[in-house]
């Protein structure tokens, strides 16, 4: 065949570079307008294209009672990809051009964090409803900045408060993608636990890149390692392809596998109607079929009408964005003066779709950060929400209250920054 | 650790060693005829699982036959690709750089095609029954269908290096490789050659993706990942060498494979220190002849 030189090496040298870079996001003075940032292509475009039907869906109920205070609220959206300099320039120009008066969104963390930035600069509120990292709420924290979805720490404590239980437990394997998002989401895990259980032992752990496509040269090291408990921090279609590679060595008969913050995610169920095995710890930040309450029953049939299928988790989390929002400015009397808002989100109480009978999401001051119930649970048999074939159930409910850490602790990781 | 485990742990990098290595080849053929380098040649492998997810889970065709459709299907679309885009810039002044950005964009579109028509959400398909449980011998146990597709892959690669010894549509290749206007003046077609090869080339690229169907994540994007593992092999094996792209995958998949049994927390590191290693000493890659650069 043809022989070609350096030059065509260097080519696809430059070539591999720009590859990779794919691979990893009425009037205006009378409307309430709220500038949203979501990927709607990529691996996260699944979460942007679902957070902004719900967000539709929030705003059209709010808007069919006559608005807030008068006022109509509008959404405009924008695909603010899953990567951070891009969502700085989509957020400044909703600012500067759109003047809008809340910036909500963002899928990714790496995101959210160069968003808040924004934020924290031109003084305007940014409600974030799907990124997780803790950093934002503690030692990147700004005034401006609301969440309102639970961060990685809360299922990280939630998943410690299960596993404490699980005597059985002993041996420990991790693999996760090789990211922030992977790593501190086991190692705040892991500490905690650590606090409530001296008998437990890492006994191997493995980084693949986010997104690796074949997992199987890991299975048959994790197999070799024989752990009781095999923890994952994957999310999306990484799990999927885990599983399905998994199937075949048995993997599931000779472990416990449990991802307790992206794995009970409804595309995972929806993805594999068969061959998902029963047994799978899972949690996610919301579910289809649980809490059992009316206002979840009616959320998850109102998106199924207007979209024609099942929300991802992400959903929930957007519908609840536009809800902080309209009832922060409701309170506060104003959409235009960011202190004022501030001072009454600090404190706002929001009943929410994923909120059990006798639970209100409430908004902590300290750090901004909302505080809700998490449920963990286990894969089983049920039909109820097709193509999935597989459900969670079995659930073990966590109080809010447990699972957040405390006042002293996020001093302390601010004043750690600090220094 | 026991001998049960390495031989396990062997196969498996095998396997992953012949999905890349149906990309790859496919990659370095294009470039050995046709002169273009094809970053879009990932795409072609997304294609293939998605026409398998459409023929074999939607319409309910055999398993078997889907995989050779949606095979045929990314062959298709890849001579489409061909005869109405690539040839329009063959020979122009400064062809490498128009070749990047006309692949490059074929990435964005092919992918966004992709999510248009089949959405965002994660397909699936099911393997043939037969094969969906483990093989064992002695102590190792691994999934029947790793074997098959390792046994296809090996196919595949002699089949290929037969047509290109034997036949007279490899004799027209190997011409058009050495000098593509002599080869025009003695009578070969050659923009039908170059079609054809462009739709060979896709096809395995096809095949790879309807083969990981089964057991891989159909999304949007699954495109990205195996192009860049293929260019690391090609760069490996020497670009434009057929046998180097089977040693340029069967060193990845089995340095990843090995490295992951004994340090797990680098594994995605080995693949890469490969590479550099290669580039460092044997610029050309594994398989092309010292003195063939310049």
């Amino acid at each position: 065949m043809r022989k070609q030189g350096r030059k065509w090496q260097a080519i696809l040298v430059i070539g591999l570079v720009l590859v990779m870079g794919l691979a990893e996001v009425a009037s205006a003075a009378e409307k309430i307008v709220i500038g949203a940032l979501y990927p709607m292509t990529g691996r996260a475009g699944r979460y942007g294209i679902d957070s902004v039907s719900a967000a539709e869906i929030a705003m059209n109920e709010i808007n069919a009672k006559g608005g807030v205070n008068g006022r109509m609220i509008d959404i405009i959206f924008n695909d603010s990809k899953a990567n951070p300099a891009y969502s700085i320039k989509v957020a400044k120009r909703y600012i500067t051009e759109d003047k809008v008066n809340f910036l909500m969104g963002v899928v990714s963390s790496a995101a959210g964090l160069a968003v808040t930035e924004v934020s924290k600069e031109n003084k305007v509120i940014f409600v974030g409803t799907d990124h997780a990292s803790t950093a934002l709420t503690t030692e990147k924290f700004q005034p401006y900045y609301f969440r309102v979805s639970n961060n990685t720490y809360q299922s990280a404590a939630a998943a410690a408060l299960y596993a404490k239980d699980k005597k059985e437990w002993k041996k420990y394997y991790v693999i996760g993608p090789d990211y922030e998002y992977g790593h501190r989401t086991w190692e705040d895990f892991w500490m905690l636990l650590g606090r409530q259980r001296k008998d437990v032992q890492l006994v191997g752990q493995a980084w693949p890149k986010l997104f690796e496509p074949d997992y199987t040269p890991y299975i048959t090291a994790i197999l070799n390692a024989k752990p009781d408990v095999l923890v994952t921090t994957f999310w999306g279609g990484d799990t999927v392809a885990f599983i399905k590679q998994a199937l075949p060595y048995k993997l599931f008969d000779k472990m416990k596998f449990y991802n307790y913050d992206g794995g009970g995610n409804y595309e995972l169920l929806e993805a594999m109607p068969k061959g998902l095995p029963k047994g799978l710890v899972l949690s996610a930040r919301h579910h289809l079929n649980w809490p059992d309450t009316k206002q979840n029953r009616d959320f998850v049939a109102n998106f199924k009408a207007k979209t024609g299928r099942y929300p991802s988790y992400a959903a929930e989390g957007a519908y609840a964005g536009v809800y902080f929002i309209a009832e922060g400015v409701r309170q506060a009397g104003t959409a235009e003066d960011p202190d004022k808002l501030v001072a009454a989100m600090e404190n706002l109480k929001l009943k929410l779709p994923e909120d059990p009978e006798g639970f209100t999401s409430y908004m902590r001051p300290i750090d901004h950060q909302i505080v809700q119930v998490q449920a963990i649970g286990e894969t089983v048999p049920n039909k109820k929400f097709p193509p999935a074939t597989m459900m969670l159930g079995n659930w073990k409910v966590f109080k809010a209250e447990e699972i957040i850490p405390s006042v002293a602790e996020i001093e302390a990781a601010r004043k750690a920054v600090k220094k | 650790m026991d001998g049960s485990l390495l031989v396990a742990q062997l196969i498996s990098g095998l396997t992953s060693a012949m999905t890349l290595f149906l990309v790859a080849s496919g990659l370095t053929l294009i470039f050995g005829v046709v002169n273009v380098f094809n970053f879009a040649h990932g795409s072609f492998y997304l294609l293939g699982a998605y026409f398998a997810y459409q023929v074999v889970a939607v319409s309910g065709v055999n398993f078997w036959a889907g995989v050779l459709l949606a095979a045929l299907g990314a062959g298709a679309a890849g001579m489409l690709m061909e005869y109405f885009f690539l040839r329009r810039i063959y020979g122009r002044a400064g062809e490498a750089g128009f070749q990047i950005l006309l692949t490059y964009s074929f990435i964005l579109i092919i992918d966004d095609v992709v999510k248009m028509i089949w959405g965002t959400d994660y397909k699936s398909i099911s393997k043939p029954e037969i094969l969906s449980g483990p093989f064992s011998f002695g102590e190792v146990t691994m999934p029947r269908y790793d074997l098959v597709v390792i046994v296809i892959g090996l196919a595949v690669a002699f089949g290929m290096w037969a047509a290109i010894k034997k036949t007279r549509f490899g004799r027209n290749l190997r011409a058009i490789s050495s000098n593509r206007e002599m080869a025009s003046s003695l009578g070969v077609n050659v923009p039908l050659t170059l079609s054809l090869v462009f739709g060979l080339a896709t096809a395995l690229g096809g095949l790879s993706g309807a083969l990981s169907a089964p057991v891989r994540t159909v999304t949007p994007g699954a495109g990205i990942e195996v192009i860049i593992g293929s260019l690391i092999v090609v760069v490996i094996g020497g670009l434009g060498n057929f046998w180097g792209a089977l040693v340029g995958a069967l060193v990845i998949g089995e340095v990843t494979a090995f490295g992951i049994l004994f340090l797990p927390q680098w594994a995605i590191l080995f693949s890469y220190a490969v590479m550099a290693l290669v580039l460092i000493f044997r610029p050309e890659g594994l398989l092309m002849k010292r003195g063939a650069v310049g």
